[in-house]
């Protein structure tokens, strides 16, 4: 990779040299390696952290790094939905909680990722390009994203995506059940659930060991929306997945969460109910007629 | 900006209908709009003057103020009697760090203190230690330092690589190498300032009200952010090299003839450069000439 590159030009031998420290210390929250036709292009993708509604959920991305590389910040764009930051839409983490605007080549491609992370469950308060999804539907998202890696870009990037994904899918845990969290009585059984989900990860990372590193994310904030006129967050969002605020005003069925089987269940359930009042009907009938019958008689 | 608003609209409905496409969006994806205005700034200033400007005469100054505050011509008469010319450098938040690099660069081309060299490498090797042992990974700041002792290496005389003071100037206004050793500045003073955070505490508070990490990562290690005190106080004793800065602006003292303040930054440590050549003993090799908000390098008669 590195032949095609000058490596005299600073960016490019700062990042190559970020890719090499990305190999030699892989993490178990996050990968990202740049396309091999140009270095300024990476994929990435997240794991959703633990104790939360994403937890389990696997996040695809794209990173752009600017020709001043790292005196300018890399661009983040997520492709995974997952109803918190939208997809195909970049992505606001400036980093430094004093100044927003202000990026500093101290920081890396990790860092950044590191920042992302610690971002999924804080709240938006309104950031530009940020969801507010309830946390069934970001579960049900995180599920989902397990399912599949995102399909887009030339076949060479969509092979880097697929690497990526089958790396992540060894790392993360499974999403937890919806009960865990609500019934802590189930536990035992949850974990028989979860057994089965995940045959290809033997060695589960124990929860909230990856972390990222508090110290470092304390600098990086989200950037709320610098002006109030810009492009309002609802407005691009229903195509895919109701927008936040609809949302949360009319809270969603249950139903949406729910497998096939379940609905089945209800069917059934609803067809057997339907047949017993039929019969009872018919019986009551039965009974009236049989009482006009004496009444004529008598 | 509304046509690419639109533009951007269109990408992500096709984004939703077929992904393929959705790759054509990237285009409007950065902020191209905001980094082109602001390039388009700094192209503009830099056409008035580069990161480096030429040696000026002193009489330059003077004609830029020659309708201006007669307290300034008076000051900038007594500048004339003590210093001979000044190089202008571009206000951009890094004159300082761009006045200090060509100042001492220069300085050495000049001298040839081999002396001098040795004695700055190994302080630029403890500001490498200050930065791990802060726990900066070495790749953020490695590029940096490796730049700006290339260019230390390249000032001394007789290698194949060895610079022309023309050649010095010409790198000084590359912005690839020009931010490359601003930036190594910045680590430095960032590194210093945070190892000895108990001495530069109270100085921040003063400044900022911020805690001395939040100071660092918001104005100083960040391009483009501008020096104050605090950040001349910490290169000059993290590199143990004496800085003169000379104060022209409006103040006047009332006892009599008028003179121009200034401030001798005399590193903490004790291991001063030897002054071997240009000028006399005790006295800092580099001099900058601040006006409110900008700092340009000085040349003593």
């Amino acid at each position: 990779m590195a032949e095609k590159y000058n490596l005299k030009n600073p960016a490019v031998k700062r990042i190559l040299q970020e890719v090499k420290e990305m190999q030699s210390n892989p993490s178990d929250d996050f990968m990202s390696l740049p396309l091999e036709e140009n270095i300024f292009e990476w994929q990435f993708a997240i794991r959703g952290p633990c104790d939360t509604e994403f937890e389990g959920g696997i996040y695809h991305g794209r990173i752009q790094l600017p020709a001043e590389y790292p005196f300018k910040p890399p661009s983040f764009m997520l492709l995974t939905p997952n109803g918190r930051f939208e997809t195909q839409t970049k992505i606001c983490l400036s980093i430094s909680n004093h100044h927003p605007e202000h990026w500093q080549p101290s920081w890396s491609v990790r860092t950044a990722l590191v920042a992302l992370i610690a971002f999924m469950p804080t709240n938006p308060n309104g950031a530009l390009g940020s969801l507010d999804y309830k946390k069934e539907e970001r579960r049900a998202l995180a599920i989902k994203s397990r399912e599949a890696p995102p399909r887009c870009g030339t076949p060479e990037r969509q092979k880097l995506i697929d690497e990526i994904h089958e790396y992540m899918l060894s790392k993360a845990p499974p999403v937890p059940q919806q009960s865990l969290s609500q019934d802590p009585e189930e536990h035992p059984r949850n974990e028989e659930a979860e057994a089965q989900v995940s045959p290809p990860n033997p060695e589960a990372i124990p929860a909230g060991e990856g972390l990222p590193d508090e110290a470092e994310v304390d600098r990086i904030v989200e950037e709320s929306p610098a002006n109030d006129n810009a492009n309002p967050v609802g407005v691009e969002v229903p195509r895919e997945i109701p927008a936040s605020a609809s949302s949360s005003q009319l809270p969603r069925p249950q139903t949406s969460v729910q497998k096939p089987d379940d609905r089945l269940f209800t069917l059934a359930a609803i067809g057997l109910t339907i047949a017993i009042m039929v019969l009872l009907l018919k019986k009551f009938i039965k009974s009236i007629e049989h009482g006009a019958v004496f009444m004529d008689g008598s | 900006m509304q046509n690419e608003e639109q533009a951007l609209e269109d990408g992500k409905f096709e984004a939703v209908t077929s992904p393929v496409s959705a790759f054509d969006v990237w285009a409007n994806f950065g902020d191209d709009n905001t980094m082109q205005e602001e390039s388009v700034v700094q192209a503009e200033e830099g056409k008035k003057v580069p990161f480096v400007g030429d040696k000026e005469p002193l009489s330059t100054l003077a004609a830029e103020y020659e309708s201006g505050s007669p307290i300034l011509l008076e000051k900038i008469k007594v500048l004339d009697k003590q210093y001979s010319a000044i190089r202008r450098t571009r206000g951009d938040g890094n004159c300082f760090f761009r006045s200090f690099m060509f100042s001492y660069l220069e300085h050495i081309l000049q001298c040839q203190d081999l002396a001098e060299v040795e004695r700055i490498k190994m302080n630029v090797e403890e500001c490498r230690k200050t930065l791990q042992k802060l726990g900066y990974p070495d790749l953020t700041f490695e590029d940096f330092f490796a730049l700006f002792l290339e260019q230390l290496e390249d000032v001394i005389q007789g290698k194949e690589t060895s610079l022309s003071h023309d050649e010095l100037v010409f790198r000084s206004r590359d912005q690839s190498i020009s931010d490359y050793v601003v930036m190594f500045f910045r680590f430095v003073t960032s590194g210093e300032i945070q190892k000895r955070s108990e001495f530069f505490e109270p100085f921040i508070l003063g400044l900022t009200n911020s805690t001395v990490e939040q100071f660092c990562k918001s104005s100083v290690e960040p391009m483009g952010e501008e020096s104050d005190h605090v950040h001349i106080i910490a290169l000059s004793d993290a590199l143990g090299i004496p800085i003169r800065v000379m104060y022209l602006d409006r103040s006047s003292c009332d006892t009599g003839g008028v003179s121009v303040n200034h401030h001798d930054f005399i590193p903490a440590a004790g291991d001063l450069p030897r002054t071997s050549c240009g000028s006399e003993a005790s006295s800092p090799f580099i001099t900058l000439l601040y006006r409110p908000g900008h700092y340009d390098i000085l040349y003593p008669k």
